[in-house]
């Protein structure tokens, strides 16, 4: 908004940001150095290591209550130093109280006394806690839920115990303290009770907690030494854990839990959330299932399909190897899969079905055009150049991207010259075959030039035996002499006769005639993404030992049988790994529908209705269950592709 | 073996200093809290609030630090021109204060007003296009009602029919602060001249006008309803302004409190009846199809002579092509109003209404100079000069009592002038509406029967269906 790019707001604002990262990371290699030297003292000072971890256990865990308010009192009007004088002295405190405990059973080996000096010393400090709890924190004990949570939570705990054959006694002690707390704690409202209630609430967990501890042995030479060596992996692990946890396990959670909730989180709804996205025509709306059957590209597929599979049959009777990848009876069946696909969903409608079509149509051509550029850039002239320019787009950004296509696609007033690519090319084409000037003679030889080639590449495969080359050769002869017919004698491109019956020029709306204009849409997504294939899969293909290549032609296999016998087969687990990766990426594909349509004329997917579901509606329980249907649907390609990772790791 | 207890030693204090340190995070905002309040409490607002409440708010979102006191206001508001003079404006009120105001415009604010309120993290104030979200803002408790003082001089300074839009259950909240007219038509009138056209009286008159207009072979219209996030509002606008004119205020009123579902037959060939008017020869596109059409790209069309009428909003003046000229001058531009049928001459507008999330003094204060004549005529010189001073339109109106008219060119206090004399004014319905279907299904369906996916029946009965 204003003039200057950084302006001194601005700047402070950078450098607050830079000290606040040098402190983040020094603080975090403090801590992690520290914890390290902690428990370099297992083995050379028992005594030692337990005062300081005693020490530290204590300031963090009455820290934690104090900072959070949970903890009384708090004076009204302290100034700073004051407050943080009373921040600290509990935790300090409580610090040294932990730390004289721990240095006690640290040179204690008597059993007995140690369960009498935990089980005590956990009930009063629990209690204490419980009495200085803060008004505000304070719980009304509910005794069923109490009960029933610590029953059902030790009973868990020492059935697992027991399952893995352990003692159950210390698990079921962890699992009532657990069940208590979240019994005394986590069922009422907080803020009703008194302080006794809240001294019984707080004293039992500590008591089991202290038990537990008590049940332990004192660790002899070899215990610490088992001590020093696992807490190293937990010295790394635990952190990672915990961020996990904390942005990606408990938001997961809390999502699944709004969705059951409704549009305030206020009331359980259930199942009323997902019952509703797809009851909602917009998206789900698979009621014209009927005209399936009689659409074009499904008819066409069917047919196509029906003489793939013929060939096929046949072939495998004749030589034993009909459908084999490459094979005549190969690219029939490709074409056929993705006209009825094209078909089945350009009639089913709605968000889920369009989410559908996205992952099919982006995965398929992106992985098909990136392999195709890949195996025929590869050895040749300008390869590097070649596959620079194709991987550009990915440099761009979707936001950029989709501009950038939304001019390409931009219709004009038919009275207006084009001004997107797209329509410029389809006008002046209609313009070319309805006219009698020049380019429309040259126009008329060329198409027709071009069915003479495709004529004659059918009959060279016929002389020289290589049937196998035949079907796709006709495929594209049938597709080239349509063309030169309409352009002959009806037309072709963008023109119509208008009511006076005059020929006047007609654009494509790309971006608003449905449903194809879902496809434009992922045209965009295909140009990005085949630059990504492409790298991954030219990777592999140049990691296929040349041995092998070499092997097979010195045994007379031609091109093409090099690359679909030995080179296809070498960079399977490749291909696996890119065409997870673009599902997992088109799932959540959004930016391009939102900058292009914004969700309008049919063109809505699940990550775009779920912001405006959440964010513009304040609906969060639709929003929050659009959220777990798309992960929900992302979660199996997920696991297939850790699976694979550990395998091959 | 002593160094390294040393070390030890070293790294616990180090240890307990970080926890102090995190620890001192908590304390500092107290005391920053307490800042704000001995601010509030010392500065010269002679409100005596109840501190104790606003310490919530002011946890969420204040910026107070250091004793100054700062405002943020945010808003859908934009524009250079827009952004700019409120800021300008705000800054100099903030300046004579003693307070640090910020504006900031975001062409996301439905989205992101949202996120920060539900963040805990919600600006001071914030301006509102649409009451309706106002009222469930303040239904859910997110906004506060204004305080005695800024009540005051909003019912001073504001008529009741405006005041009514930011007043939820009985309890004022909103401040206006702009006023939009919608029921205005724009065309050249040299070039009506030129064909021997007139400016229709009558809504038969106007229909007459396209379709003689169409027979001369030209396009009467230009429509566009494409506008980002919002596509469809300008169809939303067609639709009340029509439904105004066919089925009069009282059924408007009906419709808009959902008092009669929105597939009543009367509001389904209203949005039938709009969209018999777009047919193709009537209309003049210049992305080729109306939903395509961006609304701001009507202005250069209209100019070029592609179509002879625009309806659009007072506010369209900003989206003229650089340098237009206003008044009846050759390849000058001007306007008329949106013929009646029942010659009652309803006026549709629209506004901005600013609220707070909070209840400081400061806030309260800032609120209450919104809503001055002061306020309007400061941001519509400073908007004007923005735009490039002279003859040109700032775009901006306001329906303050007490301005200066001598701030607005003639054009705009005609506007000013139809919008005090009218006497049916009615709010932008889909503003009104639940934001599900104000901002939400009505564009969107909308959208999709203008585009020809459904019908208009359909589009009503789509959007019944959400509403909430």
């Amino acid at each position: 908004m204003q003039g200057a790019i950084l302006s001194g707001d601005d700047l402070s604002k950078i450098i607050s940001t830079l000290v606040l990262i040098v402190v983040a990371v020094g603080a975090s290699a403090i801590l992690w150095i520290g914890v390290n030297l902690l428990f370099n003292q297992v083995r050379t000072s028992w005594t030692r290591f337990n005062a300081l971890a005693g020490y530290a256990v204590g300031f963090l865990l009455l820290l934690l209550l104090q900072g959070n308010r949970l903890l009384k009192p708090h004076g009204p009007d302290a100034d700073s130093i004051t407050r943080l004088g009373e921040l600290l002295w509990t935790p300090l405190l409580g610090a040294l109280i932990f730390s004289a405990l721990a240095v006690i059973l640290a040179n204690n080996d008597d059993q007995a006394q140690r369960l009498w000096i935990t089980s005590g010393s956990g009930l009063l400090l629990g209690g204490f806690i419980g009495i200085r709890l803060a008004e505000d924190a304070r719980p009304e004990l509910e005794i069923l839920p109490l009960l029933l949570s610590t029953i059902v939570i030790a009973a868990l705990s020492a059935g697992v115990a027991l399952l893995r054959s352990r003692n159950p006694v210390p698990a079921a002690l962890i699992g009532a303290a657990l069940g208590w707390l979240i019994g005394g704690f986590g069922v009422p409202e907080l803020g009703d009770g008194s302080a006794v209630e809240s001294a019984i609430a707080a004293a039992v967990p500590g008591l089991a907690f202290g038990a537990r501890i008590g049940l332990s042995k004192n660790a002899d030479v070899a215990g610490r030494a088992r001590i020093d060596a696992k807490s190293r992996g937990a010295i790394f692990l635990v952190p990672a854990l915990f961020f996990v946890t904390v942005s990606l396990i408990a938001p997961t959670l809390t999502t699944i839990w709004l969705s059951l909730k409704d549009e305030d989180s206020v009331d359980f709804v259930w199942f009323e959330n997902y019952g509703s996205v797809f009851t909602d025509v917009n998206s789900f709306d698979v009621g014209d299932w009927t005209n399936i059957f009689t659409s074009l590209l499904f008819i066409l597929g069917v047919l196509i399909g029906l003489g793939g599979l013929a060939i096929g049959l046949v072939l495998r009777k004749r030589t034993g190897d009909g459908f084999s990848a490459g094979g005549p009876a190969f690219a029939p069946l490709m074409i056929a899969m993705v006209m009825i696909v094209f078909g089945v969903l350009s009639v089913l409608r709605g968000t889920i079905m369009n989410n559908l079509w996205w992952v099919f149509t982006v995965t398929v051509f992106s992985t098909g055009l990136g392999l195709a550029i890949a195996v025929l850039a590869d050895r040749a002239k300008l390869e590097s150049v070649a596959k620079s320019i194709i991987f550009m787009p990915m440099a761009i950004s979707l936001v950029g991207a989709s501009i950038i296509w939304r001019l390409v696609y931009v219709a004009r007033d038919t009275s207006k010259s084009q001004t997107g690519l797209m329509n410029a090319v389809w006008v002046e084409l209609g313009r070319w075959s309805t006219g009698s000037g020049i380019p429309t003679v040259l126009g008329t030889v060329l198409v027709w030039v071009l069915v003479a080639l495709g004529v004659a590449s059918i009959s060279r495969s016929l002389t020289s035996r290589a049937y196998d080359k035949v079907p796709l050769r006709a495929l594209a002869t049938i597709v080239l002499l349509w063309i030169a017919y309409r352009f002959t004698f009806d037309g072709i491109g963008g023109f119509r006769t208008n009511s006076a019956g005059e020929t006047v020029s007609d654009t494509i709306f790309f971006v608003q005639d449905q449903p194809f204009n879902n496809v434009w849409l992922m045209v965009i997504l295909i140009w990005i993404q085949t630059g990504f294939a492409m790298v991954i899969m030219s990777a592999a293909i140049k990691a296929v030992p040349t041995e092998l290549i070499e092997a097979a032609k010195v045994d007379g296999a031609t091109e093409s049988q090099v690359f679909w016998r030995v080179t296809l087969p070498q960079i399977r687990t490749t291909i696996g790994v890119v065409v997870t990766t673009l599902i997992v990426l088109v799932m959540k594909v959004y930016d391009i529908v939102k900058v292009v349509t914004n969700g309008n004329f049919g063109s809505q997917v699940l990550a775009n209705d779920m912001f405006e579901e959440a964010f513009l509606f304040s609906n969060t329980g639709v929003g929050a269950a659009l959220a777990v249907i798309l992960f929900v649907s992302v979660l199996p390609v997920m696991v297939l592709n850790i699976r694979r990772m550990q395998r091959e790791a | 073996m002593k160094s390294r207890f040393l070390k030890l030693l070293a790294l616990l204090f180090a240890f307990t200093l970080i926890a102090a340190a995190c620890g001192d995070d908590d304390g500092e905002s107290t005391t920053g809290d307490d800042a704000a309040d001995a601010a509030d409490d010392g500065g010269d607002m002679a409100d005596d609030g109840d501190m104790a409440d606003d310490g919530d708010m002011a946890d969420g979102g204040d910026d107070m630090a250091d004793g100054d006191v700062s405002i943020t206001v945010t808003g859908p508001e934009r524009d250079e021109s827009e952004a700019g003079a409120i800021q300008e404006v705000l800054g100099a009120w903030g300046d004579e204060n003693g307070i640090e105001v910020t504006y900031l415009g975001s062409a996301d604010w439905e989205a992101e007003i949202n996120v920060q309120v539900e963040g805990g993290n919600p600006p001071d104030i914030s301006i509102f296009p649409q009451p309706g979200k106002l009222a469930d803002f303040a239904r859910a408790g997110h906004v506060v009602p204004l305080n005695d003082e800024a009540a005051a001089a909003t019912a001073a300074n504001w008529s009741e029919a405006w005041t009514v839009f930011g007043n939820v259950d009985g309890v004022q909240y909103g401040v206006p602060v702009k006023a939009d007219l919608k029921s205005l038509v724009w065309y050249q009138p040299a070039r009506f001249a030129a064909n021997g056209y007139e400016v229709p009286e009558t809504f038969d008159e106007f229909t007459a006008l396209v379709d003689q207009i169409a027979a001369d072979g030209n396009r009467p219209l230009c429509v566009g309803i494409e506008s980002g996030q919002a596509t469809g509002w300008p169809f939303t606008d067609w639709v009340e302004d029509m439904l105004l004119r066919q089925h009069g205020p009282d059924v408007y009123d009906q419709w808009v409190a959902h008092e009669i579902p929105f597939n009543d037959e009367r509001i389904v060939s209203t949005m039938q009846a709009v969209l018999d008017l777009w047919t193709e020869d009537n209309v003049f596109a210049s992305s080729g199809s109306i939903a395509a059409t961006a609304f701001q790209d009507n202005g250069q069309p209209l100019v070029d002579g592609d179509c002879f009428m625009h309806r659009q909003a007072s506010f369209f003046s900003a989206f003229m092509p650089e340098g237009t000229a206003f008044g009846d001058g050759e390849g000058e531009v001007n306007v008329f109003y949106f013929p009646d049928i029942n010659g009652d001459r309803p006026v549709l507008g629209a506004g901005t209404l600013a609220a707070a999330f909070n209840d400081n003094d400061a806030t309260m204060a800032l609120l209450a100079y919104l809503s001055t004549p002061d306020y309007a005529e400061a941001r519509q010189i400073a908007q004007a000069t923005r735009k490039g001073g002279g003859a040109t339109l700032s775009g901006f109106l306001s329906a303050a009592q007490g301005q200066d008219p001598s701030v607005y060119q003639p054009l705009e206090q005609s506007f000013l002038n139809v919008l005090e004399t009218a006497a049916i004014v009615r709010f932008d319905a889909s503003d009104l509406m639940p934001p599900d279907v104000g901002a939400g299904t009505f564009w969107t369906e909308g959208t999709s029967a203008v585009n020809g996916d459904i019908t208009a029946q359909e589009a009503a009965d789509r959007i019944e269906a959400s509403w909430p």
